[in-house]
């Protein structure tokens, strides 16, 4: 039993650490691809210094300014490091090469998340680090506390799992669709205003914000980003419970569906 | 006068060969432009939802940004419907030597290249333009009138940028990137009220980055029925289009040939 651990956990682990060998053999080209960051950042900023300024108050929804600005980056890191798997998948069904990965000695969707998990990774790490100095100089330091970091990258990690899950529903659709983006694209725009890439949850209409804060979108987003600027233990147990029932539903549809589809695979020729 | 017609039929003929291939996949063809309405749609309501919680931003309101998405939306719909291989897609066919290709056809090369591509997609920003546009309530002749031109202007605009953008190619050599890059710069600082910019990011948006030619002066000489403001931003279409043409001509000195076989489909 420990031995079979060990070797699944090596096995996951060296995709992992491939797939980062690789990411950091071409940083250069990552970092090209993340320096968007800095002006999404840079509009940001003045759009919601304009906005405090406007309403000339210094909170709004319990946020400042400075919370504001640094909740915007924790969204963007969340939303731009996600693992991009559901189009490789698309690509696989199409061209019908998931025939040859299906076979492999791995669980082909464990393969795409801990293969994604480098890229993403990087990808995090790297629009964080681009966005950073612009959020210090506008916004100083985070408020966050230590102790309550390795909490926040509990829901952050669990937000990522259950993106992942979702996509992986999405990717896998193309067994009967064929052509998933507009499925990827439907569920991107709904993260962006349901999921509070946008514009935080607390400051949506009433009527709006209470179905949006039990709808998945905003565990993927908005939970980590609001808890980094404002940690609150109740908020923190009631995102987690969530993050977990959505977890077990969109899992199991995602074993159902996984199972179905995979039977489902007709291989013409050689 | 001759000669324009033939090219401009020779660009036409372009069009339709690549319409004909695009609807050639009509369940891809519908899912992009009904992805793209739901694209700029979502970009619409965080505005509405916006407008809604904090009122007006520094004078801007709903009323403006329901002009700025119709100016914009159609401006880019129309350049990269039928110049669909302007910004990161010239960078690409210079990167990979693929001008080769265009090189032996005796036609013009600049629109020969950019004009071969269609991205179908534009269609639902076109057909989002117009629907933005009820929205504004300005059915006066003129603002009708303006409407159009400013964003014919706008897609003239667009296109001569990014033909800019895809040059560097020529002189940085992977420029890929880069083009995409500098050319959703312009689109999303054109997106967002300029008045939230001031100072040298403003400077950037009249000049290196011209996204207040794109946005803000369009709806401008809508609201104002401003002539002369039109003759303004045709103006600086005309400059930017020379600019292009140039450092096109420039780069194209620099191109060696690709040794790839590459076949065009």
């Amino acid at each position: 039993m420990l031995t079979q651990l060990r070797l699944t956990t090596t096995k996951y682990g060296a995709i992992t650490l491939t797939n980062l060998q690789n990411q950091l053999a071409y940083i250069w080209d990552a970092l090209g691809r993340a320096v968007f960051i800095i002006l999404i950042m840079f509009i940001f900023v003045q759009l919601w210094t304009a906005v405090y300024q406007s309403q000339n108050t210094t909170e709004i929804a319990g946020l400042t300014l400075a919370n504001t600005i640094w909740y915007f980056l924790i969204a963007e890191v969340m939303e731009l490091g996600k693992i991009r798997h559901d189009t490789r998948i698309t690509e696989e069904v199409r061209d019908g090469s998931i025939a040859y990965t299906l076979v492999r000695p791995y669980n082909y969707l464990a393969y795409h998340f801990f293969n994604g998990l480098a890229e993403g990774g990087v990808k995090m790490v790297l629009i964080f680090a681009l966005g950073l100095p612009l959020v210090l100089y506008y916004a100083g330091s985070p408020t966050l506390t230590w102790a309550h970091l390795p909490l926040v990258l509990l829901v952050m990690g669990l937000a990522v799992l259950l993106d992942f899950f979702v996509l992986s529903i999405i990717g896998l659709l193309a067994f009967v669709t064929e052509d998933t983006f507009s499925f990827r694209l439907i569920y991107q725009k709904l993260v962006f205003i349901l999921g509070g890439l946008m514009i935080p949850l607390d400051f949506l209409p009433d009527w709006l914000q209470g179905t949006a804060r039990v709808l998945p979108f905003n565990l993927t987003t908005y939970a980590p980003a609001k808890l980094f600027v404002a940690f609150e233990w109740f908020q923190f147990r009631q995102i987690v419970g969530l993050q977990l029932l959505w977890l077990f539903i969109f899992g199991a549809v995602l074993l159902w569906q996984y199972r179905v589809m995979t039977q489902r695979l007709a291989i013409n020729g050689g | 006068m001759r000669r324009l017609l033939f090219e401009l039929s020779f660009l036409k003929a372009l069009f339709v060969v690549n319409l004909s291939s695009a609807m050639e996949y009509r369940a891809s063809f519908i899912t992009q432009i009904v992805g793209m309405l739901i694209n700029n749609g979502i970009y619409f309501v965080f505005w509405l939802l916006f407008f809604d919680r904090f009122g007006s931003v520094r004078g801007y309101q709903i009323d403006d940004i329901y002009l700025l998405f119709a100016i914009v939306t159609l401006g880019f719909g129309l350049a990269f419907l039928f110049a669909g291989n302007a910004g990161a897609n010239l960078a690409y066919l210079v990167a990979q030597g693929r001008l080769d290709y265009y090189l032996v056809f005796p036609r013009p090369l600049l629109p020969h290249v950019i004009f071969s591509r269609m991205i179908v997609s534009t269609m639902g920003d076109i057909v989002f333009g117009f629907v933005a546009f009820l929205f504004t309530g300005r059915f006066h002749p003129i603002e009708i009138l303006f409407f159009l031109l400013s964003s014919v202007l706008v897609a003239l605009l667009l296109t001569a940028f990014g033909v800019i953008a895809g040059s560097l190619a020529f002189f940085m050599g992977n420029a890929q990137y880069a083009s995409q890059q500098i050319t959703n710069s312009l689109l999303t600082f054109s997106m967002y009220p300029n008045v939230l910019f001031s100072g040298l990011a403003r400077t950037l948006l009249y000049t290196l980055i011209p996204a207040a030619f794109v946005g803000a002066i369009p709806v401008q000489i809508v609201q104002g029925r401003d002539g002369v403001l039109l003759l303004g931003l045709a103006g600086f279409v005309l400059l930017l289009w020379l600019i292009a043409t140039a450092v096109f001509s420039l780069g194209l000195r620099r191109y060696e040939s690709g040794s790839a076989i590459n076949i065009n489909v």
